[in-house]
């Protein structure tokens, strides 16, 4: 049988890569089933954030010292905050509803582990996450609001935005009884880190007791990595949330390998 | 060697023994039944066979590979239908059996062939575009054990087959699933449905409260536990406490159901009645159904020193 190679594996504990693959493709394949709701998740809903904020707000604002004008400035957060709300609705909402539906139930009884499956997850909350980076960077770039060159570069910020928000959603995923549970995910994670890590206005500006919550945010890092790259200033500050943006990677994923074990193996 | 073994099979979650210290063996090509109520362990060894639940205890063996030190080795070679289906709604019919096909180790041309294959033998390859949403009851289940088939497995763990199912859905499936004993494919299967258990399995393990109480061919348990015969009495209004008197009185066995007292036999005897008045009787063949009241009526009065 075709399986014979992959059974080795699996028994000194290795990933099974077919395992991560077919997950994978399962997801690939249900959105793209759904792509015409799917467009307006990716283009319609960010780009009218991005006109109203980068031209509406941005007029008011007028021009920023250090960047130029505010839509240069917001353009890549809003890029970062709309790829997090894809990854972590991806690893939140839609796991909570697989697992509800005994998706994974199923997959476990193919030669599957727990581990591959949140590999998985974890590899379309970054194809998600690149989707709508590829859309929303798409049209800042159309407007003159990021270079072109940025985009190899925010692409790579956007893996990092899977990685973590994909960890983060699978956790509350793993944890929640319930679906009025798991909304708690948008209202106490997603929706206040938009508003708070930088993405909107400079850390700078908040109150002095405030800034350092504001640092440690898991969005943080990854919005100041994509102004560095949008803007082609990076320091040293950058090497620092890379390094942050990896450990928060490490932490979660074996997180999350045990928590939705306890979830799914009774 | 056999198909499956278990010895001393135990899980507990927290205090409660929900399979308390089970053995059994399947021989290759055997129909083998779970017979037994809601909570008497059945989908608990279902379940740890086919590597969704830990075992707490003691040994289980596929086709003689250890299921706790090689949980992939033996899903492999395992086909699994669960009682929640587990089907894919975002996917089509056809998709559902391709993309499970691809992610036990298939080609995606091997799937797609293999998925043919399958949607024939279950008569659903005219459904293969529609969504599962738009299948019946008896169509979802089979395109559930369609999906355990993809793989070719030597065993298939089948966790209630019928339930749910209206009685033209059940004959259908149970009718697959005689073709795939034909195929030498070994059948576990768990069921509450007495017929089922019947009509289906070479053996059955009556099981109640994580144990197993007897295990034999469906017409040797009857002969054993139910005699060749079964009555069924049915009392006028004011007789009843009397003929329960001479019931036990005459030292036999027997159940209240309703509005029926059933008396059962044993050893391949009938019962013999004491004289009763103010009764109506008939008499029928006995059943698994007596065998069960019998046995786990048993397994009850243990439990309650």
């Amino acid at each position: 049988m075709s399986t014979a190679t992959p059974v080795l594996a699996a028994e000194t504990g290795l990933i099974r890569f077919r395992s991560v693959h077919a997950i994978w493709w399962r997801h690939l394949l249900a959105l793209s089933r759904v792509w015409q709701v799917a467009m307006t998740w990716f283009v319609i809903e960010p780009v009218v954030v991005l006109l109203a904020v980068a031209l509406g707000i941005g007029r008011l604002v007028g021009e920023m010292d250090a960047y130029g004008s505010y839509a240069l400035f917001v353009a890549p957060g809003i890029v970062i905050g709309t790829a997090m709300f894809h990854a972590i609705f991806e690893c939140s909402w839609s796991t909570f509803e697989r697992i509800g539906q005994s998706y994974y139930e199923t997959a476990l009884t193919a030669p599957v582990t727990i581990p591959e499956i949140i590999l998985a997850e974890l590899a379309f909350a970054i194809t998600r996450a690149l989707i709508s980076t590829v859309a929303v960077a798409g049209f800042a770039i159309a407007f003159g609001w990021i270079p072109l060159a940025a985009l190899p570069g925010l692409l790579l910020v956007s893996v990092g935005v899977g990685l973590v928000f994909g960890g983060i959603g699978l956790l509350f995923a793993a944890l929640a009884p319930s679906m009025h549970a798991l909304s708690l995910v948008f209202t106490l994670v997603a929706t206040p880190l938009y508003f708070f890590s930088g993405t909107f206005f400079p850390i700078s500006v908040l109150p002095d007791w405030l800034q350092p919550v504001a640092w440690a945010a898991p969005l943080t890092p990854l919005v100041e990595l994509a102004r560095g790259v949008a803007t082609g200033q990076l320091g040293v500050v950058h090497l620092y949330c890379g390094l942050y943006v990896m450990a928060l990677a490490a932490l979660l994923y074996p997180l999350a390998v045990v928590l939705m074990r306890r979830r799914l193996m009774k | 060697m056999a198909a499956i073994e278990a010895r001393g099979l135990i899980k507990t979650f927290g205090s409660l023994r929900a399979v308390d210290g089970v053995s059994f063996q399947v021989e290759r090509g055997e129909t083998y039944g779970l017979l037994g109520p809601n909570g008497a362990g059945k989908t608990s060894i279902m379940r740890m066979l086919a590597g969704l639940s830990p075992i707490s205890g003691g040994e289980l063996f596929l086709s003689g590979l250890n299921v706790a030190e090689q949980p992939r080795a033996v899903r492999t070679r395992l086909g699994v239908v669960t009682q929640a289906d587990g089907l894919d709604g975002e996917l089509s019919v056809r998709q559902n059996l391709e993309v499970f096909g691809f992610l036990i180790g298939l080609s995606r041309r091997e799937a797609r062939a293999r998925a043919d294959e399958v949607l024939g033998f279950f008569r659903l390859r005219e459904r293969g575009n529609a969504e599962v949403d738009e299948l019946s009851g008896g169509m979802r289940r089979r395109l559930a054990i369609a999906r355990a088939l993809m793989g070719k497995p030597e065993v298939v763990v089948l966790d209630e087959p019928s339930t749910g199912l209206d009685p033209e859905s059940r004959i259908r499936v149970w009718e697959e699933l005689a073709e795939l004993k034909r195929a030498d494919v070994t059948l576990l299967m768990s069921t509450h449905y007495m017929d089922e258990a019947e009509t289906l399995c070479d053996r059955i393990a009556i099981m109640h409260s994580g144990r197993i109480l007897d295990e034999d061919t469906p017409p040797e348990l009857i002969r054993r536990h139910a005699g060749s015969a079964a009555l069924d009495l049915r009392p006028s209004g004011s007789s009843r406490a009397d003929i329960r008197d001479a019931l036990t009185n005459a030292g036999l066995r027997f159940r209240e159901v309703g509005a029926v007292i059933r008396v059962t036999g044993g050893n391949g005897a009938p019962p013999v009645l004491p004289p009763l008045e103010g009764v109506q009787v008939s008499e029928r063949a006995a059943n698994l159904e007596d065998v069960f009241l019998a046995l786990a009526g048993r397994g009850l009065q243990e439990e309650q020193p």
